[in-house]
């Protein structure tokens, strides 16, 4: 008996060293195995040349020298920068008017609106890729029909035949699904809004314009950031809407973008290498626009 | 009911609950069976759901885990279980395209079992394999490498096809106005007379208003063009895996090809593999002639009822007087995994699937799929009038065909090949509309090369190339 406090004594300190290791490990170990375990392997195989299933030949830099002179990384950097552009300069603007929108007192039936606007989020990239390459079906295709009714384009409109329409195709794709989201996060920024700011406002004889630039603009700045960040991360990031809708990059890859050049190099070609390096270059960019960002948002911060 | 943190993560929560429990109550049915298949093919699937059982019941002990995957993750998973020596299937389909993907790198690490020297042992029902089955049709599926100086030959798949392309035309429309078709037996011929029934029948439209094409052809794809190269002998690689997309037989097709899809002189229409559309097509006399492979005539008569006796088949009009009437369009190859230790009841498998003649034509009748086996096209079921494609002799019309089909070789770049290929249409479909025939073939001749340098240049990051 006498031995058996200072036994349980030890154990009881020693497991309470152990039990905060023992709670974060299952966390550590999933990601490490999932998380440090691809990005480390990815590094090592973005200066190797893999080659078949088992060979991987050291490289040095060729890979990343080969992607400076590759048409197709430019194509694919070049058709993501457009779609971001689209993102937070089209999107954006549109989400937060259909907010003000769904912010307005005399609206009736606010959630059913809200629900309606969201609910393309819901399904998901594949189920809106699948239904908008048969709604642009050439000649019998609901939109080809309707512009031409509408703005007598030809009725042989190929949105997703055509490389010059393709870009807008998709833009147009992601506005359906997107705008409602973001339209979210906006609504309820803008529902926090403190509504005395807009009664002093109208005392001081702000019309409504000067009212949403004095008064909603800077309440909702930080959302608003927040918004243009994930935007333009989830834009660098875009894959399954075109590869659903084209099966691919499309008509003269105008379709291709970052992440579909990676998948391609990866798994079309089999070389895990190329791929790496895509991948990590593609991880540099974002970084830097995520940096950028993050900047404008502190000198945002201490403006405001 | 009142739960403090609100409705909505109440509802989440019975959400989870109830679907947690249905889980439990209804756990996935769990896979039985010692000898895995994989297929991507619906119609594959189905017709061998009727084999199997046969199969097992001559084979006691042996129970056949046959699983329809789809294409891509055939693909991706194949490729990352090669990669990281993960469990495999013992036998499995793969596409055309995606096959000459797996023989990159040296010849010992391919996932794939070499079939050459079993494809050429004598056996007792007959001449070898290779023998019995059409010869091009183990080009997509055949590595060459050079040993001891000379190239040879690795085959790692066995062809589950065919695939000659016939020309299938409104015979209804052709006959009402005096046209035979199989009368026009070259490309210049057909072309000129369609040129005519076009503008025929669209003569009472507005001058910007056509509503009836000759041919379904893409402007941007290059599926067509690939049928039409392939019927000159052309191609993306030789048979040593060499890039020859930028060859004078690829110019001179390229050249051919875009004034048929765009410009004055266009007759093709861009229908693509949308069945919906297509069944319009064919309601409307919107297109009148399609390239139609033997396994693309079967989804026809199940996806596009419309055109039941309105179409018939013809051999493809010819580059030249006597020339080929025919090309090649998809394909099948099973393959064998190293990592399987089950050959021998695979390979039996794998016979019955794809050589047994009445297996074989229990698949013709549902696919309309030609077996690759000579033997079977002699089948009466070949010769049976078909009342969706006029009452001709399908079977047979196809059979008549497949000696001449031409191989497609291959190379683990294919994909990135056809993609190239793809892009240098859009940008020639783009010059021939800006500016016409006027220096076309000059144009096409550097942007076909530029194609295929780009192809060079990935294929020299290869150290093994």
């Amino acid at each position: 008996m006498s031995d058996a406090r200072p036994n349980s004594y030890s154990l009881w300190r020693h497991q309470q060293r152990l039990a905060p290791y023992l709670f974060v490990s299952p966390f550590l170990i999933l990601f490490c195995v999932f998380g440090i375990y691809p990005i480390v392997k990815s590094l090592y195989l973005a200066f190797h040349t893999t080659n078949g299933p088992r060979s991987v030949v050291f490289t040095g830099l060729d890979n990343f020298r080969f992607l400076l002179q590759d048409p197709d990384f430019y194509a694919a950097v070049y058709n993501t920068g457009v779609f971001a552009l689209f993102s937070v300069f089209l999107q954006l603007p549109l989400s937060l008017g259909l907010a003000l929108l769904l912010n307005a007192r005399w609206l009736k039936g606010r959630d059913t609106f809200r629900f309606v606007f969201f609910s393309p989020n819901l399904v998901g990239q594949v189920f809106v890729g699948v239904l908008a390459s048969v709604i642009f079906v050439p000649r019998f295709g609901l939109v080809p029909r309707f512009l031409h009714w509408a703005m007598r384009t030809s009725i042989d409109m190929n949105l997703l035949g055509n490389p010059d329409l393709v870009m807008p195709a998709l833009v147009g794709t992601a506005l359906w699904m997107y705008v409602g989201y973001n339209c979210i996060y906006f609504l309820a920024a803008l529902q926090s809004v403190d509504r005395e700011l807009y009664e002093a406002a109208a005392v001081d004889g702000a019309n409504a314009w000067h009212q949403f630039w004095h008064v909603t603009v800077p309440a909702i700045k930080p959302v608003a950031l927040i918004v243009v960040i994930m935007s333009t991360l989830g834009s660098f990031q875009l894959f399954e809407l075109p590869f659903v809708m084209m099966g691919g990059p499309g008509p003269n890859k105008a379709g291709l973008t970052i992440v579909m050049y990676l998948y391609q190099r990866g798994f079309d070609i089999g070389n895990l290498g190329y791929a790496s390096t895509i991948g990590w270059t593609l991880a540099l960019i974002v970084l830097v626009i995520s940096m950028v960002q993050v900047r404008l948002s502190g000198a945002v911060r201490g403006h405001a | 009911m009142d739960y403090p943190p609100g409705k909505a993560p109440l509802a989440i929560l019975i959400m989870a609950v109830v679907s947690g429990v249905l889980l439990l109550v209804f756990p996935a049915p769990k896979r039985e069976g010692n000898l895995q298949v994989w297929t991507f093919a619906d119609s594959h699937f189905r017709a061998y759901q009727k084999v199997v059982p046969q199969f097992e019941e001559r084979h006691p002990g042996v129970k056949v885990d046959l699983q329809y995957v789809h294409g891509r993750a055939v693909t991706s998973r194949l490729r990352s279980a090669f990669a990281s020596d993960l469990p495999v299937p013992d036998l499995l389909e793969t596409e055309i395209s995606s096959a000459g993907t797996f023989f990159l790198g040296p010849l010992e690490d391919i996932g794939f079992v070499d079939l050459t020297e079993e494809l050429h042992k004598q056996r007792p029902d007959g001449p070898p394999w290779i023998d019995r089955v059409v010869r091009s049709r183990f080009a997509p599926y055949t590595s060459r490498r050079i040993e001891n100086g000379a190239p040879k030959d690795h085959i790692f798949g066995l062809p589950h096809d065919v695939h000659p392309v016939l020309l299938a035309y409104r015979r209804d429309v052709f006959q009402a106005h005096g046209i035979d078709p199989e009368t026009l037996t070259t490309w210049d011929k057909f072309l000129s007379e369609g040129r005519t029934l076009m503008q025929t029948m669209n003569a009472d439209l507005p001058p910007d208003q056509v509503d009836h094409y000759l041919i379904g052809l893409s402007d941007t794809d290059c599926g067509d063009l690939e049928v039409l190269l392939f019927q000159r002998d052309g191609g993306y690689f030789d048979a040593d895996g060499t890039i020859r997309m930028d060859d004078d037989i690829s110019v001179q097709t390229m050249c051919w090809y875009v004034p048929l899809v765009v410009g004055p002189e266009r007759v093709g229409y861009p229908v693509g593999w949308n069945w919906e559309l297509t069944a319009k097509a064919v309601e409307k006399d919107f297109l009148l002639c399609y390239l139609m492979p033997d396994w693309l005539s079967g989804f026809f008569q199940k996806s596009v009822r419309s055109g039941t006796g309105k179409l018939a088949l013809m051999p493809l009009p010819a580059f030249t007087p006597g020339g080929r009437r025919t090309s090649t369009r998809g394909g099948t190859m099973m393959g064998f995994t190293k990592k399987s230790t089950q050959f021998d009841i695979s390979w039996e498998l794998a016979l019955e699937l794809y050589f047994s003649i009445d297996s074989r034509i229990e698949q013709f009748r549902e696919t309309n799929i030609l077996p690759p086996l000579r033997e079977a096209w002699k089948h009466p079921a070949l010769a049976e009038p078909n009342p969706y494609w006029s009452n001709q002799p399908l079977g047979q019309l196809y059979a008549a065909q497949a000696d001449n089909t031409p191989p497609q070789y291959t190379s683990p770049y294919i994909q990135l090949a056809k993609g190239k290929l793809g892009e240098a249409l859009c940008d020639c479909v783009d010059r021939y509309k800006k500016k016409g025939a006027d220096g076309f073939e000059a144009y096409v001749r550097e942007r076909l090369r530029q194609s295929a340098d780009e192809i060079r240049g990935q294929m020299k990051l290869n150290p093994y190339q």
